[in-house]
């Protein structure tokens, strides 16, 4: 059935939306402010073992021996795990780009410091980490390579051996006549940038626990997992298994930000449950693991950009080439960070012609995962630093600067160079509410005062794209597949009238079963308390990624009222036959149905649900009697990607600018960020109180990546931030009041007119402080080009330019 | 991250505590006291003992009480309640600003003065505050009790002139003389971090002259030094912004080898350690009368 699915509040069949559109109290809440939310770490099973992992301390060694019978001797030690199970019972993990994927454990070479080599499953976990003391392994260190540039040489120690060369894709992507408006330009801004190593910390570890039958050969494993039917996919790939043979049940999870990777740690489980004749095997992963060997770690880059400016100031073409370190192995999917870029190249702006050089690399770091916002925000760190020097350069305000080179709000939908489509806009009006919200007038000149008295006091002006509602033709040219992402969910109404929403993701932190309550109580007048969101695991539940890519709250918004309106077509032919009149004539409006031109011939909705289930003496005969409908949502018009890895993408680019205000210590090269201000156009805002809090967030994060969070290795890729004690992330301390003000421009493409705001504030945030603080550094004549801006690297360049 | 086994003691008094030392191999036991720096070395196995003897069941090793001299302070008092104590921050502000500079409220709920003492964690607060005032320490053993003055107690990283075998049970501080000004300084990544660098300084002005000027650092050595030769550029000087400068160049010349780690590069703190001295001692002057 063919269902029309609102693109305006206006077409929700309520006369004035009650719930949808304001920020209402989370449903979650309660459940989770009261410790009552099961997390992974919460749930024991009968027979439950513990497993613990042990680690190559060496970067990059040959295992000759590895020694495991004092370990499997030690009481309370059922099953201990090695490289040699791993071979007989598993496939390397698939991986982008292909081929770069490794077995779970190390088999006979580690790549990684951190990287798995054996693994026990005893009676607690306290047994199960004095036995992999008890394993004994000879290693024969090699040479490792730390640097992607190194990496490159041809001599250089190969990561993966069977691939003869550590370049994992090397491609140059062309759209437009990119030498043309090069060699035309009225000035061309080069630089080199460098962003290093950073990415997710959720509050909550990666957590699992895995059982493997021996009876049927399936797996059922329980964790908290971010995107249950891509991990069921993978396990089953792993194991040679159909994928129906694999049953995940996400639990609820301390957030995610793309760090649940998880795929290690749960293949281990299943193995040694499978030695284990199936007793369920647990493993949480601590914090050192998360940060030494887990899904913490992504984009490590070296940049060389430019832009081209013609003598209007209007920025023609953008020159981007990346050497993107992406660690040991390809599986933990950084390469498609790589790739998401196309979605929002260009960013804002109406630049014509663009180029993207693209080095994907292979060291012996841990691989990289994926982050919120996925790849964009040190691409728009990079092309905003380069905004401020043409700005500079023509002696223009960086703010007006962009706003001559914006996409015009009638230009919308908007094609750029790297072939995705925008789907709304108004950029003016966004960077004239964030201008108004921070008295930018006001504030520069104060910089001018302060700037007298010497101190270095900076401002930044930044603005960028998020693309919302991703979609895996993005990632085509690292190789991901398909095009669409489908998300289903199903509604019931029962007897009582009470409405039940079956979805296929667990809880993760951003609110989206409070949406899916205040969807259905606006469609058939209920209150969001009446409406129970259950959700399924990966065999029952229909079609369903998940949150990821800014896209849930547009895609479950899709599934949900596509199958409000199923089951209302439903009722209307139910209602038309006890009221004796044309479907056509039939309308839900508040909870009720109505007969046009009949006043007073009304029911609610709970009667006609009751009708369909206890009545069927009511009902005509060829009705379908159950209020139950699913519906699976995806995307319209995501096209295939051309031979340049253009398509249509991402569903939605919603838009943001930030205005900062810094303070550069010049003694100490520490910053102090004075104010925070932005505006941001997400389209329509499902949930005010939601996207507020999305944004409060990711502009935390952003500050984290701007100035704290650094994964830093040594030569032989020792990792040196194996603690919260050396990678730091932002606290309440570090974070100022951030002033926010919005502007909404629906997307004409998606249910309610919505875009994808999730991942938000952090394509901004960082390109914004890092102008701020370039900004203040000028009347020394420095400027930086290295994230994050940390104090010792401020304070060397601070005195190299006063020496 | 969990501990490898170890045996567990919870002695009520001192008496009982010195016993249990007594019959146990020395190398084999830890004191603890808050825990927060004990803990995270026992669950990372970076610290095996095994016995752990707790003290914090044991009487009379906590509480602050004031005498003529200055303050006595439990070995097993929290930061917290120096923290919570008005006493402290209106009579010995500089030790107020230490120990709000230590870490976050949970850690100074649990975490005790003699465990950061002992622990003598070079980026520590603590042990500079103990220059800073010439603090005491007192410590028991089965052969009976002896005092520690501080400049005798830090040794190097994570070492203290403690045997094995002895508790620390009180901590001696004096007050500062009248008219002394004091100034904090410290540079973390984050609020709550350990230092980069930090500096206190004390100072009195007599006759419009710098007088017992006192410079200490934390985060510049291998443990809280204090800075003679800084000192003694002010000794006698004007408290202006000339001899601050003078002084800053000599506590850079003095900082000879500083740690290098991920956050700071040795030639950062060197000159930390010279902009945050100035500053302190800055603070303290504008104090002193
Ligand atoms: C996140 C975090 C941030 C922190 N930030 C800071 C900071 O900014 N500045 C700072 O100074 N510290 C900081 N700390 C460390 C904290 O202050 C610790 O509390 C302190 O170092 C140890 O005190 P404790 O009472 O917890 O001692 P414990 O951890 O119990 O013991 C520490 C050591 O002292 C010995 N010991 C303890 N009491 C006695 C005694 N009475 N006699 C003999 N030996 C004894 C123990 O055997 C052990 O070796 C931080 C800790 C954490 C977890």
């Amino acid at each position: 059935m063919a269902v029309r699915i609102p693109n305006t509040l206006n077409e929700l069949p309520a006369s004035q939306p009650r719930f949808v559109g304001r920020g209402i109290r989370r449903v979650e809440d309660a459940s989770l402010l009261t410790g009552r939310t099961p997390f992974i770490d919460d749930v024991v099973l009968p027979q439950m073992l513990h497993c613990a992992i042990l680690k190559s301390p060496f970067a990059h060694a040959r295992i000759s021996s590895i020694d495991t019978k004092e370990a499997e001797a030690l009481p309370g030690v059922v099953a201990v795990l090695t490289g040699e199970d791993v071979l007989r019972w598993s496939y390397p993990a698939q991986s982008a780009p292909e081929g770069w994927g490794s077995h779970c454990m190390a088999t006979d070479v580690t790549r990684f410091v951190g990287e798995p080599v054996a693994a026990v499953a005893a009676t607690s976990r306290y047994v199960a980490e004095d036995a992999i003391e008890l394993i004994f392994v000879d290693y024969e260190p090699l040479e490792a390579v730390a640097d992607p540039f190194e990496a490159m040489n041809s001599d250089s120690p190969l990561v993966m051996e069977d691939q003869g060369s550590n370049v994992m894709m090397d491609r140059v992507f062309n759209w437009g006549e990119v030498d043309q408006v090069f060699s035309d330009a009225e000035h061309v801004v080069r630089e080199k940038f460098r962003w290093h190593r950073m990415g997710a910390n959720p509050t909550e570890t990666f957590g699992c626990i895995a059982e493997w039958s021996p009876l049927d050969l399936s797996i059922t494993l329980r964790g908290s997992i971010q995107s249950p039917s891509m991990f069921a996919l993978g396990r089953a790939s792993t194991f040679g298994l159909p994928p129906n043979k694999v049953n995940v049940i996400s639990h609820p999870h301390g957030g995610s930000f793309g760090g649940k990777g998880g795929s290690r740690g749960s293949d281990i489980t299943c193995m040694l449950s499978r030695k284990a004749d199936g007793r369920p095997v647990k493993w949480i992963e601590d914090r050192i693991e998360y940060l030494t060997s887990g899904g913490s770690q992504a984009w490590d880059r070296h940049y060389e950009a430019a832009i081209a400016v013609d003598a209007d100031g209007i920025v023609q073409g953008l020159d981007v080439q990346l050497v993107d370190d992406i660690g040991a192995t390809g599986d933990m999917y950084g390469a498609i960070c790589a790739a998401k870029p196309l979605a929002a190249f260009t960013g804002p702006y109406t630049i014509q012609a663009a180029r993207y050089d693209l080095k994907l690399v292979a060291t012996n770091k841990l691989p990289s995962g994926p982050y919120r916002g996925m790849g964009p925000p040190p691409h728009f760190f990079v092309l905003e630093q380069l905004m401020d020097r043409a700005a500079r350069l023509r002696g223009e305000d960086p703010s007006e600067f962009r706003r001559k080179n914006f996409i015009r709000s009638d230009q919308f939908p908007y094609t750029i160079p790297s072939g995705n489509e925008y789907d709304s806009g108004n950029y003016g009006e966004v960077l004239d509410r964030v201008l108004e919200l921070s008295d930018y007038t006001e504030m520069r000149a104060n910089q001018v005062k302060a700037r007298e008295e010497g101190r270095l006091v900076g401002v930044g002006v930044a603005s960028a794209i998020e693309p919302g509602v991703f979609d895996w033709n993005a990632y085509a040219i690292v190789g991901m597949q398909g095009t669409g992402v489908p998300e289903g969910a199903t509604v019931g109404i029962d007897v009582m009238g009470g409405v039940t929403v079956r979805v296929g993701f667990a809880l993760e932190g951003q609110g989206q079963y409070t949406l899916v309550s205040q969807l259905v109580s606006d469609f058939f007048g209920v209150v969001p308390e009446a409406v129970q969101v259950v959700q399924l695991d990966t065999q029952s539940a229909p079609p369903s990624f998940g949150p990821g890519g800014s896209r849930l709250g547009v895609s479950i918004t899709g599934a949900v009222l596509g199958a409000c309106e199923k089951i209302k077509e439903k009722m209307i032919r139910v209602v038309a036959s006890l009221m004796q009149c044309e479907p056509e004539q039939v309308r839900l409006l508040d909870g009720k149905f109505g007969v046009e031109g009949v006043p007073g011939a009304e029911m609610t909705v709970p009667e006609v649900a009751g009708t369909m289930l206890a009545r069927s003496d009511l009902l005509p005969p060829d009705v379908d009697p159950a209020p139950v409908a699913t519906h699976v949502w995806t995307a319209a018009g995501r096209t295939e990607p051309d031979e340049e890895g253009r398509a249509k993408s991402y569903l939605t680019a919603a838009h943001a600018v930030h205005v900062v205000q810094v303070e550069v210590d010049r003694a100490t090269g520490m910053v102090e960020i004075q104010r925070y201000c932005l505006a941001d156009d997400c389209g329509t805002r499902l949930n005010p109180a939601t996207v507020e809090g999305q944004t409060d967030g990711s502009v935390a994060q952003g500050i984290g990546a701007a100035l704290l969070e650094e994964y830093a290795y040594d030569e032989d890729a020792q990792p040196l931030t194996t603690s919260f004690m050396d990678y730091l992330l932002p606290t309440v301390f570090e974070v100022p009041e951030i002033e926010k003000v919005a502007v909404v421009t629906p997307s004409p493409f998606t249910p309610l007119g919505a875009k994808g705001c999730g991942e938000g504030a952090i394509h901004t945030t960082p390109a914004a402080i890092m102008c701020a603080i370039n900004d203040a550094l000028l009347p020394l004549g420095v400027q930086t080009t290295e994230v994050p801006a940390s104090p010792r690297r401020l304070w060397k360049l601070i005195q190299e330019a006063q020496s | 991250m969990k501990p490898a086994p170890f045996e567990y003691a919870a002695p009520k008094t001192i008496a009982e505590a010195l016993d249990i030392l007594g019959q146990n191999d020395l190398d084999e036991v830890k004191l603890m006291a808050g825990g927060q720096s004990l803990m995270p070395l026992l669950n990372m196995r970076l610290a095996r003992p095994s016995l752990v003897l707790d003290l914090n069941h044991v009487e009379g090793l906590d509480g602050i009480r004031e005498e003529s001299s200055g303050l006595r302070v439990g070995a097993m008092t929290t930061k917290r309640v120096l923290e919570d104590s008005d006493l402290v921050r209106s009579q010995y502000p500089l030790l107020w600003e230490s120990t709000v500079a230590i870490g976050h409220a949970p850690i100074r709920n649990r975490g005790t003065v003699g465990g950061s003492m002992v622990q003598a964690d070079p980026a520590s607060e603590y042990p500079a505050a103990a220059l800073a005032f010439d603090m005491e320490f007192v410590v028991m053993s089965s052969a009976g009790e002896r005092v520690i003055q501080a400049e005798d107690f830090f040794v190097t990283y994570l070492t203290t002139s403690i045997e094995p075998g002895e508790i620390l049970t009180e901590i001696r501080i004096p007050r500062l003389p009248p008219g002394t000004g004091w100034g904090f300084q410290e540079l973390a990544r984050r609020h709550g971090d350990f230092a980069i660098v930090g500096a206190l300084a004390t100072v009195r002005v007599e006759s419009g002259l710098c007088c017992d000027p006192r410079i200490v650092l934390f985060g510049a050595a291998d443990r809280a030094i204090r800075v003679p030769a800084g000192e003694a550029c002010l000794e006698g000087a004007p408290p202006s912004e000339a001899s601050l400068t003078v002084m800053g160049d000599a506590v850079f010349d003095a900082v000879e080898d500083p740690l290098s780690d991920v956050h700071a590069s040795a030639e950062y703190r060197r000159d930390l350690a010279r902009v945050l001295s100035k500053r302190a001692m800055s603070e303290a002057m504008s104090r002193a009368s």
